[in-house]
């Protein structure tokens, strides 16, 4: 087999079976927002947002810089609570718990919902301890269940082959794909079900944000994923649902196909096609 | 045309390079200069001048044999010396030279220095066999070897020097012996004897001595007292060794002078040594200056204890401030609501690291000691009452005030590194599932302590120089002993101590023999500087190591 | 709901440029076809031999004008990634000259008919059905390349609904030339050459249809090909995009 035909290599299960189609009313919803406002004292940033995201899918929200969508990410795992002025109006439920109510333990609450950043952000310690962070603050010291962990979400991150040799090497030494690639091996290695990626590929170079976006393909068969992007190809290639924000509002949510071929809404279709507002 | 042309040379900003780089010229050159000034004085101290013999004649006066170290030439106005009543003619000429000859041998003459006028010096020469006796007492001794008397056996002539270097080396092995044993073994027992005395005062206060205990307690004493009086004759034996030799000079003016060997300190012949030889009396002269303890009120011998209080201080300095600093600072960067009370707060601070000193040790003298030391005494050491223990000055005053003057510095820098770390790490942390308290331990802090290094480097620059604050709390021009030693409980908080910035003031101000001083002081301030120096670059040291390690997204 | 200015608001006037660019070009492709239809139709009526000429000549043009629009329209889809509306404009105006192309060709082929039957000599019966089905079918092609210009979905319906019609035209028409080739086999061939023109009419139909279709996906993003005309219209009635 020739290498030209291999770049296009055919999926088999192509030809009988038929393609299964996002719908909304089959999945189970991860992350269940029925109404939510959130207010940075008196200005208000999301307008009672309602959106339910799918277990095991690949949703993500897109917009204008601005539009609430970082906002509303942050939301999901409690981030915003680090804004003084912020004040947020309404529910989120994660499988069924409302993370908004009293007594919910906030670092849990971050395991379970991890996150990665526009920017790589590993700290200025070896690759090992990066990973092995989050299962450190969890009070595992056992050296076999470390390396172990360190290894399967180097593995998941795609990252494992790159940097086996050189584990204990300072973690500032990789490139800005292999950061932003350990952030997120750093983030599963503690296993959360929800991971919310703030513009992940922002700040790297097209190939790395190529593998990104390969690694959040693979990456959606254990974890419930929502990405914020600029970038709308970026969020067409990678995500099974996309919304579309506006002024703080959700415009429009629905399967990635459709939105991007035939968005319902006239400003969903503006934005998306590049026109003015 | 002209005028054009200046504008656009102004406009090229040159003018400006030109003043920036000057500006960095002038500071260099100041501060170059200042160190090679003290460089020059405070070194050449240490190098054995010639000795010079010479006839001097003050007109109407009969000729007298001078023989010293000449110190300094300068021109003084002929009118000044006729004022001084001296017989010269200020028609004759506006400026004479005069010279400062150090003449030494000051138990015979009452002072080291003679001021002389240059024009009546005759038959200037440098006779090779003068010798100077550096001794404990009373100042170097110039003038010529007569004989030594060794063990009864008086040894003349050439021999006599001979035996004169065996003796005098004889001489500093008892000294050290005696030295060891007056500071170790007997400064032992007498620490003992003392804390049995507060022991035995401690019990009577609480009215719990019982005749038991004196009895145990005497006991205790009496073993204490046997091996003092073993030591004691040992003492004596060698006192008396010590005291066995002497030698016999003649002085510049013919008197002749027994100096017992336990007074000499170095005998050398300065016009008989050549360039090596000097080069190794110089440094070990040096070394003596830095190792040694002072002797003579200060103005000779060495000023090893003020290194080391100073050290000590700076050490003891940092170790309060840095975590007080620390803290404060992440309080109010970390944990306090930011408003107008940390503004405030922050502002206040600020103004702290601007007053003035001496307003440090007054608040160290009147809270620290007489407040908080004298009420620990009464509650904790009312045994050795009415003497205090921590209601004086002492080590730990010291540097509880200076930590009180440089905590602002450390608060500021440590704040500065505070806001410096990129908010996405903290993110990063807590968006992993780790609390406030566990981000701030695992991420921040160590990713602070270049900016809290800074501080501290900050802070032992500040407090290595500062005396006057230190004259109120805990300061002695000297000290008996270090205030860290083997006798327990071997860190003395309580003692004064001695301190470089103060041993200046004291040597330069307050000595007997200001003139005879005059080049210690630039000595120990140079030394005052290496040491602040290599503080410093120590501490800098460390933070580049820190910042290297944790030099994280800086870009 | 898109209409014609909305590709002009692009925030990239170069993108404005090169979509305009397109659809100029496609209309452009449109007119010569349907002049190509017109002219096959009145050399096959009216035995010009000479004009059929120029009909099959002119051919060529119209492919290389369907190579040239679909490189544009590649490099559209390379270089700007079009979205929504966009790439449902570029998409269908690819499938659009596909089927334009095919008019093109049918046109061709209708002229090489009339060419055969100015050699053999006129056919005795045929040339009535052919000037009204090929009238009809010109009008379709118009009307559905009208449709693409104005984004007109109604336009587009009708010209799905005129196929049907056709058919049956062409149905009772086959019929009638049958039974006449039955009663008078000596002019088979020559009916056999309308036989042709008819087919090829009606196949052009078929395509304008298939413009039709196109231009209700690029404007209502749903496909309407292969569903009843019941169904399409269903489609088309649906609210549009909310404002």
């Amino acid at each position: 087999m020739s290498n030209s035909t291999k770049t296009h290599a055919m999926d088999m299960s192509a030809l009988g079976r038929p393609q299964q189609d996002m719908n909304m009313d089959q999945e189970t919803i991860a992350l269940d927002v029925p109404g939510l406002s959130l207010f940075y004292d008196a200005k208000q940033a999301l307008h009672n947002v309602s959106i339910k995201i799918p277990r095991n899918r690949v949703t993500a929200f897109i917009g204008p810089s601005g539009c609430g969508k970082s906002t509303l990410l942050r939301c999901f795992n409690r981030m915003n609570d680090l804004v003084d002025s912020c004040r947020v109006d309404g529910q989120i439920l994660l499988d069924g718990q409302d993370i908004y109510a009293k007594g919910v333990n906030v670092s849990e609450l971050r395991r379970r919902v991890g996150m990665v950043f526009q920017k790589p952000n590993p700290f200025p310690k070896s690759i090992y301890e990066n990973v092995a962070y989050g299962l450190r603050i969890q009070g595992v010291n056992n050296k076999r269940t470390l390396d172990e962990a360190v290894e399967w979400s180097l593995k998941g991150a795609a990252l494992w082959d790159e940097v086996k040799d050189r584990l204990n090497e300072s973690a500032l030494g990789l490139s800005g794909g292999q950061q932003q690639r350990l952030v997120i091996a750093r983030t599963i290695a503690v296993e959360p079900e929800v991971l919310l990626l703030d513009e992940p590929a922002s700040a790297l170079d097209p190939i790395s944000t190529l593998k990104i976006e390969e690694l959040i393909n693979e990456l959606k068969t254990k974890f419930t994923i929502v990405i914020v992007t600029h970038n709308m190809q970026q969020a067409a290639r990678v995500s099974d649902y996309t919304a579309f924000m506006y002024m703080g509002e959700l415009i429009e949510f629905g399967d990635t196909n459709t939105l991007f071929t035939n968005p319902s809404k006239k400003q969903t279709e503006d934005y998306i096609t590049g026109r003015y507002g | 045309m002209k005028q054009s042309n200046f504008v656009t040379w102004f406009k090229t900003g040159s003018p400006w390079v030109w003043m920036n780089a000057g500006a960095v010229a002038i500071a260099v050159i100041m501060t170059l200069g200042l160190l090679f000034l003290i460089a020059v004085r405070g070194l050449s101290h240490f190098w054995p001048a010639d000795v010079m013999e010479a006839e001097y004649t003050i007109p109407g006066q009969p000729t007298i044999t001078l023989l010293g170290e000449v110190t300094t030439r300068e021109q003084v106005p002929t009118e000044r010396l006729h004022g001084a009543g001296l017989p010269v003619d200020p028609e004759k000429s506006e400026f004479m030279q005069r010279e400062l000859l150090k003449v030494g041998n000051r138990d015979l003459y009452g002072a080291d220095f003679r001021w002389i006028v240059a024009d009546w010096l005759t038959d200037e020469r440098y006779p090779e066999d003068v010798i100077a006796i550096e001794r404990r007492e009373w100042g170097n001794f110039y003038g010529y070897l007569l004989n030594v008397s060794q063990d009864g056996k008086v040894i003349e002539g050439e021999q006599a020097k001979q035996a004169l270097g065996a003796s005098v080396e004889r001489a500093e092995g008892i000294y050290k012996e005696i030295h060891s044993l007056e500071t170790g073994a007997i400064g032992k027992i007498n620490s003992e004897l003392e804390r049995i005395r507060l022991r035995q005062r401690g019990y009577e206060l609480d009215n719990a001595l019982t005749p038991d205990l004196q009895a145990e307690l005497d006991a205790e004493a009496a073993v204490q007292h046997a091996h003092y009086a073993e030591l004691e004759t040992q003492l004596v034996d060698l006192y008396t060794a010590f005291n066995r030799d002497s030698l016999m000079a003649r002085a510049m003016d013919g008197q002749e002078k027994r100096i017992s060997m336990s007074a000499v300190v170095r005998v050398f012949q300065p016009n008989a040594m050549g360039v090596p030889e000097k080069m190794g009396h110089y440094f070990a002269k040096l070394w003596e200056f830095v190792s040694a303890e002072p002797r003579e009120a200060n103005t000779e011998g060495g000023v090893f204890p003020a290194i080391f209080g100073t050290v000590m201080m700076v050490l003891l300095m940092s170790v309060i401030v840095t975590p007080f600093g620390v803290l404060a600072a992440v309080y109010l960067r970390e944990y306090a609501k930011q408003g107008v009370v940390t503004r405030i707060i922050r502002i206040a601070v600020n103004n702290l690291a601007g007053v003035p000193s001496i307003v440090y040790g007054v608040f160290g003298l009147g809270f620290f000691i007489y407040f908080l030391g004298g009420n620990i005494d009464q509650l904790f050491f009312p045994e050795s009452l009415p003497s205090p223990t921590l209601g004086t000055g002492g080590l730990l005053w010291a540097s509880l005030t200076l930590a009180l003057l440089t905590v602002p510095v450390v608060i500021v820098a440590t704040e500065e590194g505070l806001t410096r770390i990129p908010r996405s790490l903290r993110e990063g942390s807590l968006a992993l599932g780790a609390t406030k308290s566990e981000t701030l331990w695992k991420v921040i802090l160590p990713m602070s302590s270049p900016a809290m290094m800074t501080g501290l480097i900050l802070a032992v620059a500040r407090a290595a120089g500062e005396v006057a604050p230190l004259m109120l709390v805990g300061v002695v021009k000297l000290a008996p002993t270090l205030p860290l030693n083997a006798n327990y409980p071997y860190l003395h908080l309580d003692q004064k101590f001695m301190h470089l910035g103060f041993h200046i003031y004291d040597v330069g101000f307050q000595s007997p023999n200001v003139e005879a001083a005059r080049p210690l002081v630039y000595a120990t301030a140079l030394l005052l500087v290496g040491v602040i120096a290599s503080l410093n670059f120590a501490a800098v040291a460390i933070r580049n190591h820190l910042r290297e390690k944790y030099k994280a997204l800086e870009n | 709901m898109p209409d014609k200015e909305a590709f002009n608001q692009h925030i990239s006037q170069q993108f404005n440029a090169e979509l305009e660019e397109i659809r100029t070009q496609l209309l452009e492709m449109g007119g010569l076809v349907e002049k190509q239809i017109n002219d096959a139709i009145v050399a096959l009526i009216e035995g010009d031999a000479k004009l059929a000429e120029q009909v099959r000549e002119k051919d060529d043009a119209i492919n290389q004008m369907e190579l040239d629009i679909d490189q544009e329209c590649m490099r559209i889809l390379a270089r700007r990634q079009p979205a929504a509306s966009d790439l449902r404009l570029v998409i269908s105006i690819t499938k659009i000259i596909v089927d334009l192309e095919r008019i093109g060709d049918e046109a061709s082929k209708i002229a090489r008919r009339a060419i055969d039957l100015v050699e053999t000599g006129q056919a005795p019966k045929g040339y009535v059905e052919c000037r009204h089905i090929g009238h009809h079918v010109r009008r379709m092609v118009q009307e559905s390349l009208d449709a693409f210009a104005r984004m007109d979905t109604d336009q587009a319906f009708s010209v799905a609904r005129e196929d049907k019609s056709v058919d049956q035209e062409y149905k009772s028409a086959m019929r009638e030339m049958i039974t006449f080739m039955m009663e008078d086999p000596r002019s088979i061939t020559r009916v056999l050459n309308i036989l042709w023109v008819l087919r090829s009419l009606e196949r052009v139909g078929d395509h304008a249809r298939n413009v039709a279709e196109h231009v209700i996906y690029l404007v209502k993003g749903t496909d309407v090909r292969h569903i009843g005309l019941k169904r399409m219209e269903a489609e088309i009635r649906k609210e549009g995009k909310a404002e």
